[in-house]
């Protein structure tokens, strides 16, 4: 096996095993599905149109925990390990700074895409929500949005100082995105300035896309939330390749 | 005999702190070579610009005939770090860290073997971060083995270990060097580096204020020694002041101290206390260590503590 397969086959063992890694990398997602679905069932809903609950928030549910995954969890633990000295040890070897950036964002890009289908298949299959659209085109949605995010915690990755510092400024901008996407608060109850302001959030556009494609509306209907995504994907991806630093 | 490591002149600047100042040595192919001297005083600064960690800001540095800063996989494929501030990522096990390092390298070792080499059977499937600091300083010596290197740069790899387990890496490190492997090492603690290295650099303030033996060191600075011991009655003040090389006798109430120099002034003493027909208990002989090097050579103590 080569150095690459290998970091790949022992990132994955790692996330695994570590208990807020396996929570919030893969557990957390389809747990909270079944949260929402208990508690708030399917049942069609006048203020969802007719649908249900879960119909209607099951992805916008999907992209908030990418965002709390990409932006809150990945920084803390990639700054955790370069604070305390485990990236310089890599350093100290012949392995290309890329190869070893490489396995670390495949293993984070398959662990968070597999939450998501998971979530989605307990939406689906257990409570019955109601998939209009493809779901290729809803994961493939959400895939995009991985990626965008994931280099937008890099990025953080590359500028925090401190674990701690990762962990509140991670807080700091979730939170107020969340709040923004339209997922647990209609952007319909927000006043008209917040809910123009809200447009300008990726996460907003990352809900509406995905809320988009599930609901069957095709691609070329929602190119300004893709091009809002590949925006983000390229400037993240330049900050965090420009700043990645190993100590 | 081939050197292993080659400098001249080296220098670093940290704004306007000189950490490396203007430094020129060579470590010889299969020595243990170490640096010596207190918390600061550049060690480590100078070994990360030997390991091609750190870019020097002027002077030549030679591995193995190579420069590590423009040659930094040759020079990493031949040589083996451990750092001072050692880490993994969590939730590693021993084995397939071993396994993962040596995957970077053209000609690893035998991972196994050299488990068992360090006293570390049974550990294969043991999370790196639940062993003792003396197994965890072990595993990170493995990996620096793990490429079968020439050189290997071992930075205070002692401290913060009990003082069995220092003695256990101590047996390691001169395993390494009588398996071929030249070895690099740094210490703030002077009794480490009497005791395993073959050639010593003290340094202070960022510079090799001396490069000798351990002995010629200790020579070279003409240093005192002492024998202590008990009397029961009136000791011979007189007669040992007589004798050669024995610079002052003090007396206390029956504790006496004789202070001199040179090779034959402790056995003379002896000889002295041989002759008389007094009980004299509780002999010690204290001969001048690396501390008074150190002393002599910067006017100031080395106290050893952990490094900051």
């Amino acid at each position: 096996m080569t150095a690459t397969t290998k970091l790949v086959s022992i990132q994955t063992k790692r996330s695994v095993r570590e208990p807020v890694g396996v929570f919030f990398m893969i557990a957390f997602a389809p747990l909270f599905a079944i949260a929402m679905g208990l508690i708030f069932g399917n049942d069609p809903q006048p203020e969802f149109d007719g649908r249900g609950y879960l119909d209607a928030n099951l992805v916008s549910f999907a992209a908030i925990i990418i965002a709390i995954v990409s932006m809150i969890v990945i920084p803390v633990d990639i700054v955790t390990q370069r604070e305390t000295g485990a990236l310089r040890r890599f350093r100290a070897t012949p392995l290309q700074p890329a190869a070893y950036i490489a396995s670390d964002v495949v293993v984070r890009f398959v662990l968070s895409l597999l939450s998501v289908a998971a979530m989605l298949a307990v939406g689906t299959l257990i409570f019955g929500a109601n998939l209009e659209g493809n779901i290729v085109n809803v994961l493939l949605a959400a895939a995009l949005g991985i990626l965008a995010f994931l280099a937008v915690g890099y990025a953080l990755s590359a500028i925090m100082p401190t674990a701690g510092v990762a962990q509140l400024a991670g807080n700091v901008l979730v939170f107020p995105l969340i709040f923004l996407s339209g997922g647990p608060v209609p952007l319909a109850v927000l006043p008209d300035g917040v809910r123009d302001f809200a447009q300008y959030s990726p996460l907003t556009q990352l809900v509406e896309l995905l809320q988009a494609l599930w609901s069957g509306e095709a691609w070329h209907e929602n190119w300004v939330p893709i091009v809002v995504l590949v925006a983000l994907l390229g400037v993240a991806t330049a900050v965090a390749a420009r700043l990645f630093r190993w100590e | 005999m081939p050197d292993a490591i080659r400098c001249s002149n080296v220098t670093k600047h940290y704004g306007d702190i000189r950490a490396v100042d203007d430094v020129s040595f060579e470590v010889h192919d299969g020595e243990i070579f170490g640096m010596i001297g207190p918390n600061g005083a550049g060690k480590t600064t100078l070994m990360e610009c030997i390991e091609g960690l750190r870019t020097r800001d002027t002077g030549t540095v030679e591995v193995f005939g190579m420069d590590p800063e423009r040659e930094v996989r040759q020079v990493r494929e031949r040589t083996g770090v451990q750092l001072q501030s050692a880490a993994l990522p969590h939730r590693m096990k021993v084995g397939e860290t071993l396994d993962l390092f040596a995957a970077f390298y053209q000609n690893p070792a035998d991972w196994r073997q050299l488990l068992s080499r360090l006293g570390l059977d049974g550990k294969a499937d043991s999370y790196v971060e639940k062993l003792s600091g003396g197994q965890r300083q072990r595993v990170f010596i493995a990996l620096a083995l793990i490429n079968n290197p020439g050189l290997v740069f071992l930075d205070e790899l002692t401290t913060g270990l009990d003082p069995q387990s220092r003695l256990a890496i101590w047996d390691v490190v001169r395993d390494i060097r009588d398996g071929g492997t030249t070895v690099f090492l740094t210490t703030h603690f002077m009794e480490e580096a009497e005791n395993l290295c073959d050639r010593v650099a003290i340094v202070d303030h960022g510079k090799i204020v001396a490069l000798d033996t351990v002995a010629n060191l200790i020579a070279s600075i003409d240093a005192e020694s002492r024998i202590t011991f008990t009397v029961d009655g009136t000791p011979p003040v007189d007669r040992l002041k007589e004798v050669s090389g024995v610079t002052r006798v003090e007396n206390a109430s029956g504790r006496v101290v004789v202070h001199g120099t040179g090779n034959r002034f402790q056995q003379d003493v002896m000889s002295v206390l041989s002759d008389i027909d007094l009980n004299v208990r509780d002999m010690r002989s204290e001969q001048p260590s690396l501390e008074d090097v150190f002393l002599a050579l910067t006017g100031r103590e080395m106290r050893e503590g952990q490094p900051t």
